[in-house]
């Protein structure tokens, strides 16, 4: 009775590595070729848990124009980084034939910056007849968009 | 010569699919979690620029709902009476959900349309985080507030 303890029989008792290594090898792949296709811009510090932003699938496309604000001193669209002066031109440009109702601008700012910043590069697109503004935030996990 | 074909020898051709599924199944999962991150966001206005006449005639609206930050103490005012800080944005919204409870009984709608007047300003000094303005609109809209007024002229540092 009992076990046997280094019993030299013929079962070899080492796990198989094999497939979880080939699973933990797919699943490196897929992050390496996932992972900078998901981020469009720079990575910007987003206000979290929201409760009640509106989904909108227009942010993720091309066309959109998205101003993003990382810090106190950087306006960026898309990667390219302009002075605020340069911004107004750009918008402008980008707008350029959209639909009055797809005339919106999306803002991704870091939550340190001062608002201040915001409010700058809201006076600029403004300048550019658009009364529309996105301000980008994440949802909060599990909780329904409202109606 | 040729290939035999239907020989009835010992090894049966068939093909392990299990590490196939395995791989599957995680391919499939890593796309249920990225899913639902879809992006999202509040939509806001921005009223016009003052013109430069400063006399023009504008009468008050009294539906007008200005909600304010305060710079020092990050306290939420509502036309002027306080309503908790940006830590604590219950009060805010319930109260902003009252008003409209109260506006829909009695049948208080925007000029002109048949929808209850259920727009707010919001105005907050240049020094305050982004994140903490966010806050305020995120109670806002979740009391139904729409649509949300950016007020970006003449704002206090």
């Amino acid at each position: 009775m009992g076990m046997q303890i280094g019993g030299t029989n013929e079962f070899n008792s080492e796990i198989n590595v094999t497939p979880m290594v080939d699973v933990m090898l797919v699943l490196l792949i897929i992050f390496m070729i996932v992972t900078p296709l998901l981020q469009q811009g720079v990575s910007v510090n987003l206000p979290r848990d929201m409760i009640s932003p509106e989904e909108d699938a227009d942010i993720a496309k091309e066309t959109s124009v998205i101003v993003a604000i990382p810090d106190n001193s950087n306006f960026y669209i898309g990667k390219e980084q302009y002075p605020l002066d340069a911004l107004g031109d750009v918008i402008k440009r980008r707008m350029e034939g959209k639909t009055p109702e797809k005339r919106i601008v999306y803002i991704k700012s870091g939550v340190e910056v001062d608002y201040g910043r915001v409010v700058q590069a809201i006076e600029t697109i403004r300048r550019q007849d658009i009364d529309k503004i996105g301000l980008v935030a994440d949802r909060k996990k599990g909780v329904e968009a409202p109606k | 010569m040729g290939m035999s074909t239907g020989s009835s020898d010992g090894a049966t051709p068939n093909i392990n699919v299990t590490p196939l599924i395995d791989v599957l199944l995680v391919l499939l999962i890593i796309f249920m979690v990225i899913t639902p991150l879809k992006p999202s966001r509040f939509e806001a206005k921005v009223p016009a620029e003052p013109k430069d006449q400063q006399n023009v005639n504008v009468r008050p609206n009294p539906l007008t709902l200005v909600v304010a930050i305060s710079k020092e103490t990050k306290g939420i005012t509502l036309n002027n009476e306080p309503f908790g800080d940006v830590s604590d944005t219950d009060k805010l919204s319930n109260r902003l959900r009252e008003i409209f409870k109260e506006r829909e009984n009695n049948g208080v709608f925007r000029e002109g349309t048949n929808e209850v007047e259920k727009t707010i300003f919001l105005k907050s000094p240049k020094s305050v985080r982004y994140g903490d303005v966010v806050k305020v609109i995120d109670a806002a809209k979740a009391a139904g507030a729409s649509p949300i007024g950016l007020q970006i002229d003449d704002l206090t540092d």
